[in-house]
């Protein structure tokens, strides 16, 4: 253990690059993770100046917030399942059927939808279709359920970040070579022996991956279980939350989400215990030509595409709901069509979308940069403190929004940090928060990566920038595009710690629909939603377009030397 | 060669927020010589705000950002932001949680030029706070519902315990919404304190949704997924405007009403600018706008004319609730409520 120590400091010491790289890290993820986070801790432990633990001890004395906190728990476990399930099933017949490529396209367009609105968007055409008097129910006539509770939270969750599970588990699927099918094939093995013992244990990066995210982003949302999760089934985020806005206490709304960090970091664990150190390298300096995937067995096939063509169809539904709200008068009583909503959304919420692209667009680029680095670094180098550097990064991640939001505003609204009111302020808690997605994908796909490919570079002359730009990126571009496409749809789309950092120079549009929901103007909502989905598609259209022209370059140079 | 690109990566990252804070700040101190510009945190709803603000720009010039939140989220900033508050006032919102405010020593006193026309359980007896706009509580109803259970829309709190709203009614959530606190203060001075929450635990079953906003339940109300709930009659109104088959009823028990208040920021940046707005709002001006606007706020002066009937005071079975005694027991009502409806159920 001692000699391992001794060797990390020297690896850092033969290694002044490293070293900065480090300290300008972790100085971001003090000032922007660290700090807040103390000072909130403080909050929770100190109300008065003086450690006490009344409120910590108050609330586990509480049987609704002991109540919360299994609630909260089975929610995620249920929501990380479901979900990870779907997206891998999605995965598969994107990845591994051979669908017309147009049909890929809508495929993953469709999928985006739930992950590129806000999330109480689709809870709320859940419940008109789903809930008392729903439309679906009317149709089929189903007898009334209750979908406000357990139910109507974990399949708006499910519908909500299936997509998450979808992205990770597919790029892990993209990279992995179709060299070890073949063998497999010529070995013997039948489509669906490959599946079970070749494609699905080598996508457990993925698969743990997505586990995490899912689990982390049902145990931090708020919003979903605000709207359907009633008063039935309470969870921690949102009764930190009502804490927090309707009673005015911090206090009890920084210790309720504290609670939430352990079940957070055993999870973290966990997922470390199962990827491990396990070799999953499939893609080597090895390979001959590339040769195409087994394709999957006819029945799972069948299967599979009924699943996904039945979401889709109900995904599209919801949003079809939407849309047609967008375009009416008056919600279910005059729905002569109108472009009136549309003329409000742009004459009153002209600011709203401007601020809102100008702070998604920073905060994609600072975020995927810092993703790249810090996932580069906890995947490829040896270091002091590299597990507290990973958990430190993603903690604000781990942390409910809403907390983070306030951790922000009593952290960053005195000198020497004076942020508040700032464009700064959003920038900072998307960054810090959403480029836990860019960090694990990268790290996912360089675990696939062997670390021969580089050294081989670096041996043939080429410079270690070189080698990085060309070798590592072009490798892990598909991680990168799903890093970049996750940070810039949630700083489009996340509202939980950013409804706190809003401010009357810098206004968000989700902030603006959550508004105009609760101010009853529906179809106004709508619109405001059409705008942000196109808006988000269009971006994510051309960023796509861009890293595969990239990748096409970067194809045909490799050609080209050959 | 690669670390360095790293380490200058990961620095340009660390630098530029800084950069990018500036930018923002530039603005707020270059509009602050001349007060012409006002920072505001509305609780009033932004379609409301955005008319009464446009109107307040074009008689004093002077120009308002503001941004809207709901009166936890507000008054949660202002408390975070004491030390270097970021608006100069708050617009509209119960009055408790300006007294709640007044408290913590986050607002300053300012009597507005014709405070003295508004009545006087309508403003802070110290100056903290003046009233822009009263609201009842009312029943607002599906006719629909009514039709198809052959229901008459409800003139008693009893009856909405008829089975037959079992599980229909939305109403506001206690802890993020005045609407329901408004609520709890109309039960308890109508019937007394226990009766009241043995009432509602009653109540609880007609529940089909606590929502996080006191209008949140209209919408459902409107489309007929739920069959009515309890709100305050601005919102009430609003959507009955929107023309969907609506009832608005009072109980003849009776209601107690909310008062929307205004205030300035101890400390705030423009406080001169925020004294027009305050001595704007206590004038003629303010209810003027509201009423041709159809903006459903009964206002605070008794000379304006209002042209809406369904804003008759006089024809409302209305129940006083002090102000101050709201303050004092909303925390201790808001806890029974969480207690004994929400947890005991």
């Amino acid at each position: 253990m001692a000699d391992l120590r001794r060797e990390k400091t020297r690896m850092i010491q033969k290694d002044p690059g490293l070293f900065w790289a480090l300290l300008a890290i972790w100085i971001a993820l003090g000032i922007f993770i660290l700090y807040p986070v103390v000072r909130l801790v403080g909050m929770a432990f100190m109300p008065d100046g003086h450690f006490s633990i009344v409120s910590l001890r108050e609330a586990f004395q509480d049987t609704y917030t002991v109540k919360a906190l299994g609630n909260s728990l089975w929610l995620a476990l249920a929501v990380s399942v479901t979900g990870t399930i779907l997206g891998y099933l999605f995965a598969l017949l994107v990845t591994r059927t051979a669908m017309p490529k147009v049909c890929k396209a809508l495929f993953s367009a469709v999928t985006l939808l739930p992950l590129i609105s806000p999330p109480f968007t689709s809870s709320i055409s859940l419940s008109l279709a789903l809930g008392p008097n729903g439309y679906l129910l009317r149709l089929f006539h189903i007898p009334d359920f209750q979908i406000y509770g357990f139910l109507g939270t974990w399949l708006s969750e499910t519908l909500t970040y299936f997509p998450v599970a979808y992205m990770v588990i597919s790029a892990v699927l993209e990279t992995m070579s179709a060299n070890l099918d073949d063998a497999a094939m010529s070995l013997g093995a039948s489509s669906g022996r490959i599946l079970r013992t070749v494609t699905i244990p080598l996508s457990m990066p993925g698969i743990a991956n997505s586990f995490l995210l899912l689990f982390g982003s049902s145990l931090a949302d708020f919003a979903t279980p605000l709207i359907l999760g009633g008063h039935q089934f309470p969870v921690l985020p949102t009764q930190a939350y009502l804490e927090i806005t309707g009673m005015f206490d911090l206090h009890s709304g920084a210790s309720l989400s504290l609670m939430l960090l352990v079940p957070t970091l055993i999870v973290f664990w966990l997922q470390r215990m199962v990827v491990g150190d396990k070799n999953y390298v499939t893609v080597t300096g090895k390979s001959g030509a590339q040769s195409a995937f087994s394709p999957l067995p006819i029945v799972a096939k069948v299967i599979i595409s009924m699943v996904c063509a039945l979401v889709l169809a109900f995904v599209l539904y919801l949003y079809g709901i939407i849309l047609v709200g967008s375009f009416v008068k008056t919600w279910g009583v005059t729905n002569t069509p109108t472009m009136a909503n549309y003329q409000y959304a742009f004459k009153f919420g002209k600011k709203a979308i401007t601020d809102t692209l100008k702070i998604a667009f920073v905060s994609t680029i600072l975020g995927s940069i810092l993703g790249v680095v810090i996932g580069f670094i906890l995947q490829r180098k040896q270091f002091i403190g590299h597990r507290l550097l990973e958990i430190g990064s993603m903690l604000n991640y781990a942390l409910p929004g809403t907390v983070v939001g306030i951790a922000y505003i009593i952290a960053f609204n005195k000198k020497p940090f004076l942020l508040t009111s700032t464009m700064a302020i959003l920038v900072a808690a998307y960054v810090f928060r959403y480029y836990a997605t860019s960090i694990r994908s990268v790290m996912a796909s360089l675990e696939q990566i062997d670390k021969t490919l580089e050294e081989a570079s670096e041996s043939l002359g080429a410079s270690t920038a070189g080698t990085f730009l060309h070798v590592t990126v072009p490798l892990v571009i598909p991680a990168v595009l799903t890093g970049l496409r996750y940070l810039f749809i949630h700083s489009m789309t996340a509202i939980s710690a950013t409804i706190f950092l809003v401010s009357v120079r810098w206004t968000l549009l989700t902030s603006r629909i959550l508004e105009s929901m609760t101010e009853l103007q529906f179809t106004q909502a709508c619109a405001f939603s059409i705008i942000l989905i196109i808006i988000v598609f269009i971006a994510d259209g051309l960023m796509t377009w861009a890293l595969h022209m990239y990748s096409v370059h970067f194809l045909k140079t490799k050609e080209a030397t050959k | 060669m690669r670390k360095k690109l790293l380490a200058l990566a990961a620095l340009a990252a660390v630098l530029v927020a800084p950069v990018l804070a500036q930018g923002g700040k530039e603005s707020g101190t270059a509009a602050s010589a001349k007060e012409q510009t006002l920072d505001v945190y509305s609780i009033m709803p932004e379609k409301y705000a955005t008319v009464i603000f446009d109107a307040f720009t074009k008689d004093t010039g002077i120009k308002v950002n503001f941004v809207r939140l709901s009166s936890g989220e507000a008054l949660s900033r202002i408390l975070a932001e004491k030390d270097n508050p970021q608006v100069d006032a708050l617009w509209g919102g119960p009055s408790d949680t300006y007294d709640a405010g007044v408290k913590e020593g986050v607002f300053a006193q300012y009597v507005p030029k014709e405070a003295d026309k508004i009545p006087a359980n309508l403003r802070s007896a110290d100056g903290y706070w003046t009233g822009i706009g009263i609201i009842p509580l009312c029943f607002l109803t599906n006719n629909n519902f009514l039709q198809k259970n052959g229901l008459k829309a409800p003139t008693s709190w009893q009856d909405l315990l008829d089975p037959k709203y079992e599980k229909q009614l939305q109403m506001a959530d206690a802890r993020t919404s005045g609407t329901a606190t408004e609520r709890i203060y109309s039960l308890v001075k109508v019937m007394g304190e226990d009766e009241a929450f043995a009432y509602q635990k009653k109540l609880n079953k007609s529940v089909q949704l606590y929502t996080k906003s006191g209008a949140g339940g209209a919408m459902p109300t409107a489309t007929g997924q739920a069959a009515g709930g309890i709100f305050y009659l601005v919102d009430a109104l609003d959507i009955q405007q929107q023309g969907y088959p609506l009832s608005i009823t009072y109980p003849k028990e009776g209601v107690t009403y909310g008062v929307e208040g205004s205030g300035i920021l101890q400390g705030c940046k423009h406080p001169e600018a925020a004294k027009a707005l305050m001595d704007w709002a206590s004038s003629t001006k303010l209810g003027t706008v509201m009423n041709d606007n159809k903006i459903c706020y009964v206002p605070t002066r008794p000379d304006i004319q209002i042209s809406n009937p369904a804003m008759d005071l006089s024809k409302i079975p209305l129940v006083e609730a002090e102000s101050t005694w709201k303050g004092e027991n909303r925390q201790r009502l808001i806890d029974r409520w969480v207690k004994e409806v929400i947890e005991g159920n």
